[in-house]
């Protein structure tokens, strides 16, 4: 009897190894030409996962997907791939920035809550010569005296929302007290709106600025209480803002004073709840109002049946800055960001809100109609929380006017 | 100003108790257990989150029933994943609370999502006693009597009865205790639920004061530990006074230098462990030297 080395199936162990390399092979050579064809188009996603604004973080890249799923996952027939790190502080966010454009090879990033984080990583983006969509910062020299070339501004500045909330505020008295957020975004709402009120013979009865983070704001509140001011401005945001309210709730001085903040964010009166949550805000959209065109209510269905709830305005920010981004990628046919920052600064975006919306090419600020929005008297619905009481400007031929001249701005690119 | 330094000082005083709550179970576990339990804020926002599962099913007997849970919660976390690391190099027990930590705070956000959740304190609780510059919520003020009740109890129970005794025993003397033929394995676990429970109790209680979302447990672990540090890693009497003296510091910054009422806080612990450096009533503990 010749020894063979079957296996009971009259097939030599050699053979079965190379029928086993042969068919592997098979399997994975259309995969390894398919992924060589059309490599993915990484950007890269910078929000909060935790902390005061991990909410926003969440919805911002909700808002960001979406804008990938209208597109159909593929902008110039390759995949698109959103790698999200983690926006906390500062000095964290500028080496998550650093490994997006190292290591993950990004060729655009997009995100942002805290001004902070933005000013950190904005230099980043300059150095690397690539494309940063500041989606949800509000300090105003993010695109003023600390613009650049390569970052662009979808949020509101805050030189520019006090102006259309004071008209509302003033009517309630002279008197401001303002809380702020101790860093960038807080004091620079401060020093907008003190700006606006002392020029109009208002008095500041009392500054307070509050650690980012804070928990208890009851401490604060005394104050406020002693002070007894007609407005409190709070430049707070994310649970900040919704421990605010939820503690002026608790020392009965909801609806006592007109209340107002640089910008809001509806989850912050969401999880404040209907009794605790008060006052008038400049908002940069709202999922309901006459404002709403096609394209924004498609988006919202479309966000609505993905996630199981209406976007808010941070989604909006994150899906209007994400459809820029694959916008010029898809026009320019390039991911070169010197291309698309070109692109960005002449292109007109229709359709998005009531007038043509574009970035200026001297700052890269946003240039779009806001929203001035007040917490509805009696809230029935888990979500709908605001009436749009105006847009600012009310004159579509006044917005460029709005945003402030070259000259008032005082931002120069370095070349 | 007077006026104004009282109404803080008051104010500071009973935020003060609710920073003692918080940190109490974390004092109990480590006093006990000597385990450095990383993961004390996120039993305390379990509190807060399984309290809004149940208050619309249960009602008041949410309450009582979410730290309950919590406690359990800390029974199966400990006999699973502590009791292996007891005995074993101080750090394995330290990643394992972070680990912990880490990994029930995405549970939550997967399971209650990242938004936040309206939580309001019940209807007799609400409005404020004013009596002179004095200013105190009816809120607060249940949350300094809840507080004062469970101290004493824990205090009654660890110095007045046989367990008490048998848990006191064994944090010093294991060994010991355990050749007189007492299970202390289960004394352990009930303990670490004791520790976890009372956490599930100052997140159910700080729900209509804060926000319920999933990072609040970072809002309750930074003071806590600070808490336990100032008053001396495991003394009980240590965590009041040093969580009324934090209250009041942070108060009274607030009054005056508000930008840093988050420093202060720190500054102090600083202070006082360079003064003391066992914190205030720290013992000498042979098995920590």
């Amino acid at each position: 009897m010749t020894k063979t080395t079957s296996n009971g199936f009259g097939i030599s162990r050699r053979t079965l190894l190379a029928g086993a390399t042969f068919g592997a092979a098979q399997i994975a050579s259309p995969f390894v030409i398919t992924a060589r064809a059309a490599e993915s188009i990484k950007i890269g996603l910078l929000l909060p996962k935790s902390g005061t604004y991990a909410v926003q973080g969440e919805i911002g890249q909700h808002g960001a997907q979406i804008a990938i799923d209208d597109f159909g996952g593929k902008v110039l027939d390759r995949p698109i791939q959103l790698v999200w790190l983690d926006e906390s502080t500062p000095q964290a966010t500028q080496q998550n920035m650093r490994k997006l454009l190292e290591e993950e090879k990004v060729v655009a990033v997009q995100g942002g809550v805290s001004s902070g984080d933005v000013l950190a990583i904005m230099p980043v983006a300059e150095r690397a010569k690539t494309l940063l969509m500041a989606t949800g910062p509000n300090a105003t020299e993010i695109t003023g005296k600390n613009c650049s070339k390569y970052t662009f501004r979808v949020d509101l500045p805050n030189k520019v929302t006090v102006n259309s909330v004071y008209p509302l505020l003033k009517e309630h008295g002279k008197k401001w007290y303002f809380v702020v957020a101790s860093y960038a975004w807080g004091i620079d709402a401060y020093n907008q709106m003190k700006e606006v009120v002392v020029k109009d013979g208002g008095n500041v009865v009392g500054y307070d600025q509050a650690p980012l983070g804070t928990t208890d704001f009851s401490s604060y509140l005394l104050k406020v209480r002693q002070a007894k001011p007609d407005v409190i401005y709070v430049g707070l945001g994310g649970t900040d803002l919704t421990n605010f309210l939820k503690q002026m709730k608790e020392i009965g001085l909801t609806n006592q004073m007109a209340l107002s903040a640089p910008i809001v964010n509806d989850t912050d009166l969401w999880s404040a709840g209907p009794d605790a949550a008060f006052g008038v805000y400049p908002k940069i959209w709202n999922y309901t109002g006459s404002h709403m065109t096609k394209r924004s209510t498609d988006f919202v269905e479309a966000f609505k049946k993905k996630y199981n709830q209406p976007p808010e305005a941070e989604g909006w920010q994150d899906w209007f800055g994400m459809t820029s981004i694959l916008t010029a990628i898809k026009e320019t046919k390039s991911t070169d960001s010197a291309k698309l920052v070109g692109f960005l600064e002449e292109h007109k975006f229709d359709g998005y809100k009531d007038a043509p919306i574009f970035f200026r090419n001297f700052d890269h600020q946003l240039v779009q109609p806001l929203l001035v929005a007040q917490v509805k008297d009696k809230i029935s619905d888990k979500y709908d929380y605001f009436d749009i009481k105006s847009q600012y400007p009310n004159d579509s031929a006044t917005l460029d006017a709005a945003y402030g001249s070259q000259a008032e701005i005082g931002c120069t690119f370095k070349t | 100003m007077t006026e104004l330094i009282i109404s803080q000082v008051v104010n500071g005083l009973v935020l003060g108790f609710l920073y003692v709550l918080i940190a109490i179970g974390l004092s109990i576990i480590f006093g006990m257990l000597g385990i450095v339990n990383f993961a004390h804020g996120v039993y305390f926002a379990l509190g807060a989150y399984f309290a809004l599962t149940l208050r619309d099913s249960l009602g008041p007997w949410a309450i009582v029933l979410a730290p309950l849970g919590v406690g359990v919660v800390g029974i199966v976390i400990e006999m699973t994943l502590m009791r292996p690391l007891y005995g074993k190099e101080p750090l394995l027990g330290l990643f394992m609370t972070f680990g912990i930590a880490l990994f029930i705070e995405e549970l939550i956000r997967t399971i209650w999502g990242a938004a936040g959740h309206p939580f309001n304190p019940p209807g007799w609780l609400s409005g404020f006693i004013v009596w002179g510059p004095v200013l105190v919520t009816k809120y607060r003020l249940f949350v300094l009597v809840v507080t004062v009740m469970i101290l004493i109890a824990l205090w009654l129970f660890l110095q007045g009865t046989r367990y008490g005794r048998i848990i006191r025993a064994g944090s010093r003397d294991p060994e010991m205790v355990s050749m007189l033929g007492i299970n202390l394995k289960r004394v352990f676990t009930a303990v670490f639920g004791l520790g976890t429970a009372v956490a599930g109790i100052a997140g159910v209680l700080a729900a209509p004061l804060w926000s319920v979302v999933p990072s609040m447990s970072e809002a309750a672990i930074m003071p806590a530990f600070v808490v336990v540090t100032i008053g001396g890693l495991g003394s009980f009497g240590g965590a009041v006074i040093s969580g009324l003296l934090v209250g009041i510091s942070v108060a009274l910054s607030i009054q005056f230098w508000p930008a840093a009422s988050t420093a202060v806080m720190y500054a102090l612990m600083i202070l006082i462990l360079l003064v003391r450096p066992r914190g205030l009533l720290g013992e000498s503990w042979e098995r920590f030297e």
